[in-house]
């Protein structure tokens, strides 16, 4: 192993694979971060996400059907966190802990109602995302590989990033919800409803999770399978406090993740023990913590 | 633009906050609403403003009733409010916070910064006020907030401003250029209605004053028609009182010996300070806040470490002993800090009256508390310290601040300990607390108590010391007898360094 495996085509092809979800996952849980709105419930609704699309999607026929639903199911998981949380004061912790257990439960359950099967759901019904082949950009060498072919929700992705950077500088619902997470009584006292804001935030969170969702059940496969958002709800929240809801850092560091996940993946090929090349993610995590906030001290000090 | 409040009353619970108000605000006029802490004026404004909605009343605008759902009704209706405390976002820019729930939009919803940038230049313009539109709040000082308060409301277009306690946090000077922008807005046929607990203000810049009491309006009179005196002997519903006397009498012996004590301070060691208190003194710590005062009470009351010298009460060295046992050995502490200090303030009133007696025979029956002990006792010290409050059971937040601050007063006080540190005792709170809280010192002070004041009032470090210490740059840099404490040479020791005095 080496460099050459870093450049290998099909190591490139996989990075986008892996970052998609956790990039769309962590900019909704960027907005809600910004809004003061503690959502750590990105697990439960990736997972609602990725069955919703394969239910659009085996239903309806169509991916962009698949992502509707995905979507959809990201937002009702969003607004079932305001009812709870903003509505009826629950503490957000709680709430995202019982979304997150919900939502394992009830994608099982419905497996079992809907398409009467356990553990995983495949057919060849199910339309899933194919790779955008970009002529130009095809040709380049590294970028080429790794950007080129992709579905199109790992480009929706990055255009998010840039657009929510943008969103929170200049748009107006991007200032108010900066306000509802710094100063609510501010926003009172101008005669907007902090929590009106704050619920737009659960619901903006719920479509990108739910679209994180479809990535991995209608783009990276054809197919769902229990549990399948398998911690990238939570690499996605690390992602959002590691860099307090900014979109830029919420993308290098989601760009990070994709990397070493790939990267894992990658060298168990090579004899490594799993039980080792499955901490990278994790060691990542940490290594970049503590990167972070050395990084912090020494401007502050 | 005449707005008029009439009959307006607001019920908290079984509490009646404002009774029966009708206050009436015309053009080129300024208001001032003036009153205790508590006596209902916040809260008469807040209904104006729609964030109350009073049990009965009506608000009116040149005539026509209005009816608000919230504030937006009211700004849109061309009411500006500059509350107490500021409600800016610090990470955001001037221009941000400014536009903040008016935002100038395109048809996408995106800002529309430049317009927003124009229009404040021409409100500068017109009033001579502004801020850099792109500065951070977290790098303004208090002055250019109150001023980005006040270009908010000139932004949306407000005919009435309304100004809750618009000086509290100015210098004299800061608040004399504020009075000049209201004095423009005045001349251009804005109402003014101005919040304040500050008489001299009323007089300076006020054209009508409306007196409140216990959430009653007393009188409203042109300010030409009225005095000062009789504007206090309204808000204290009775005589202005009696200037403080105090007898002279001996000291006892030493209670309180400071020797030598060094604490951390800000980036810099604070003290070596050396100082005693005896019985039946107060020695005032006259000095500018960030001075040491902090450190030199907190290591004498034990919130923190010493790095040298030592300090004993009574004979007993403080050395390694924690706030309880410091306490236990015969010392009460009122803090500066009322509402993370001194007080719990999601707690009922009875809790935070009991604090630090919980562990007495009194208040405790084996692993529990004596509940019953603590609401009598709550009720003792809300009967013997006048605390207005809805009862032992309500929470401490729903206090006003002079009020808090008698709680914590009566707590400690009542403790009868030896000695007594009281740090800004009177900090933001309303000049009838003022005195009563003056008043309980001298008389502790009277029945031989030892009582260590620090205060970054001189006025109160004058009035009410036997001995006045001038900390400058976390040391003591004089001391002055009562007798002859003289303002001019404080001040001077309080800020330079060339004319310290050498103490032994």
């Amino acid at each position: 192993m080496g460099i050459d495996l870093v450049l290998d085509p099909a190591f490139l092809q996989s990075v986008p694979r892996f970052l998609t979800p956790i990039l769309l996952a962590a900019l909704g849980g960027a907005i809600c971060e910004r809004a003061g709105v503690f959502n750590i419930a990105l697990e439960g609704f990736i997972l609602v996400g990725a069955f919703c699309a394969v239910l659009g999607s085996y239903f309806m026929g169509s991916e962009w059907w698949g992502a509707v639903a995905a979507m959809a199911g990201g937002v009702g998981m969003g607004l079932l966190f305001a009812e709870f949380s903003l509505r009826r004061k629950g503490d957000a912790i709680v709430v995202s802990i019982a979304l997150n257990l919900f939502a394992a439960g009830l994608t099982v359950y419905l497996l079992r109602t809907i398409f009467g099967v356990s553990g995983a759901f495949r057919d060849s019904g199910i339309k899933g995302f194919s790779g955008i082949d970009i002529p130009l950009l095809r040709d380049i060498p590294v970028l080429g590989p790794l950007l080129n072919g992709q579905s199109i929700l790992f480009y929706f992705a990055v255009f998010a990033a840039l657009a929510l950077q943008l969103f929170f500088a200049r748009h107006r619902l991007g200032l108010r919800l900066r306000a509802a997470g710094e100063n609510p009584a501010g926003l009172s006292a101008g005669g907007v409803d902090p929590q009106r804001v704050q619920l737009w935030a659960l619901v903006l969170c719920g479509a990108l999770c739910g679209l994180a969702g479809a990535q991995l059940s209608i783009a990276n496969v054809n197919l769902f399978v229990e549990n399948m958002s398998a911690g990238r709800g939570w690499i996605a929240v690390v992602a959002v406090l590691l860099t307090r809801g900014r979109p830029l850092y919420v993308l290098f560091i989601a760009v990070l993740f994709g990397f070493v996940d790939s990267l894992s993946f990658r060298i168990q090929g090579f004899g490594l023990p799993q039980q080792f090349t499955d901490v990278m993610p994790y060691l990542a995590t940490l290594i970049a913590l503590i990167v972070l906030s050395a990084w912090h001290k020494s401007k502050t000090a | 633009m005449q707005v008029d409040l009439s009959g307006v009353t607001v019920r908290f619970g079984t509490l009646t906050a404002v009774d029966n108000v009708s206050l009436h605000f015309s053009p080129g006029e300024i208001h001032a609403v003036v009153g205790e802490n508590g006596a209902g004026k916040s809260t008469v404004m807040n209904v104006l403003f729609g964030l109350i909605k009073p049990a009965v009343g009506t608000i009116a605008i040149d005539g026509a009733e209005m009816q608000w759902r919230n504030p937006q009704d009211a700004i849109a209706r061309g009411l500006g409010m500059v509350h107490q405390h500021f409600m800016l976002q610090d990470s955001m820019s001037v221009l941000e916070n400014i536009v903040l729930c008016s935002e100038p939009v395109s048809n996408l919803g995106f800002v529309k910064f430049n317009t927003a940038r124009a229009r404040l230049r021409e409100i500068a313009e017109t009033y001579g006020i502004g801020v850099n539109p792109e500065k951070r709040i977290a790098d303004l000082s208090v002055t250019e907030r109150q001023i980005v308060e006040i270009l908010k409301v000139l932004y949306r277009d407000a005919a009435l401003l309304i100004l809750d306690e618009p000086t509290a946090v100015l210098t004299p000077q800061e608040a004399a250029s504020l009075f000049q922008i209201l004095r423009n807005f005045r001349a251009s046929g804005k109402s003014i209605a101005l919040i304040t607990h500050k008489l001299d203000e009323v007089m300076e810049i006020a054209d009508r004053v409306s007196v409140m009491r216990a959430g009653k309006l007393i009188s409203t009179k042109p300010i030409g028609e009225t005095s000062k005196a009789e504007i206090a002997r309204g808000i204290i519903g009775g005589e202005l009182p009696a200037s403080l006397t105090r007898a002279t009498q001996a000291v006892g012996e030493v209670v309180l010996a400071v020797d030598g004590l060094q604490a951390r301070g800000v980036g810099k060691t604070v003290g070596p300070v050396s100082f005693d208190v005896r019985r039946g003194e107060i020695v005032g710590i006259a000095g500018i806040s960030g001075n040491g005062q902090t450190q030199i009470i907190e290591a004498l009351v034990g919130l923190r470490a010493t790095t040298g010298g030592q300090a004993s009460l009574l004979g007993h060295t403080l050395r390694g002993l924690d706030v309880g046992a410091r306490r236990a050995l015969g010392m009460s502490y009122i803090p500066a800090d009322r509402q993370r200090v001194g007080l719990a303030l999601e707690a009922k009133v009875s809790e935070n009256a009991a604090i630090g007696r919980e562990g007495t025979k009194a208040f405790r029956n084996w692993l529990f508390i004596k509940r019953a002990a603590m609401t009598s006792f709550a009720r003792e010290l809300i009967e013997s310290y006048h605390i207005k409050v809805a009862g032992p059971n309500a929470r401490t937040s729903s206090m006003s601040g002079g009020n808090k601050q008698k709680l914590i007063v009566g707590r400690e006080l009542s403790r009868g300990t030896p000695l007594i540190i009281a740090e800004n005792p009177t900090w933001g709170v309303d000049i009838g607390a003022i005195d009563f809280i003056h008043r309980e010192l001298i008389r502790m002070r009277d029945a031989g108590h030892a009582i260590l004041l620090v205060s970054t009032e001189l006025d109160e470090v004058l009035a009410l010391s036997d001995r006045i210490l001038v900390l400058y740059e976390n040391q003591i840099a004089g001391e002055f007898a009562a007798a002859d404490a003289d303002r001019l040479a404080i001040g001077e020791l309080m800020t330079s360094r060339s004319k310290v005095v050498q103490v032994a």
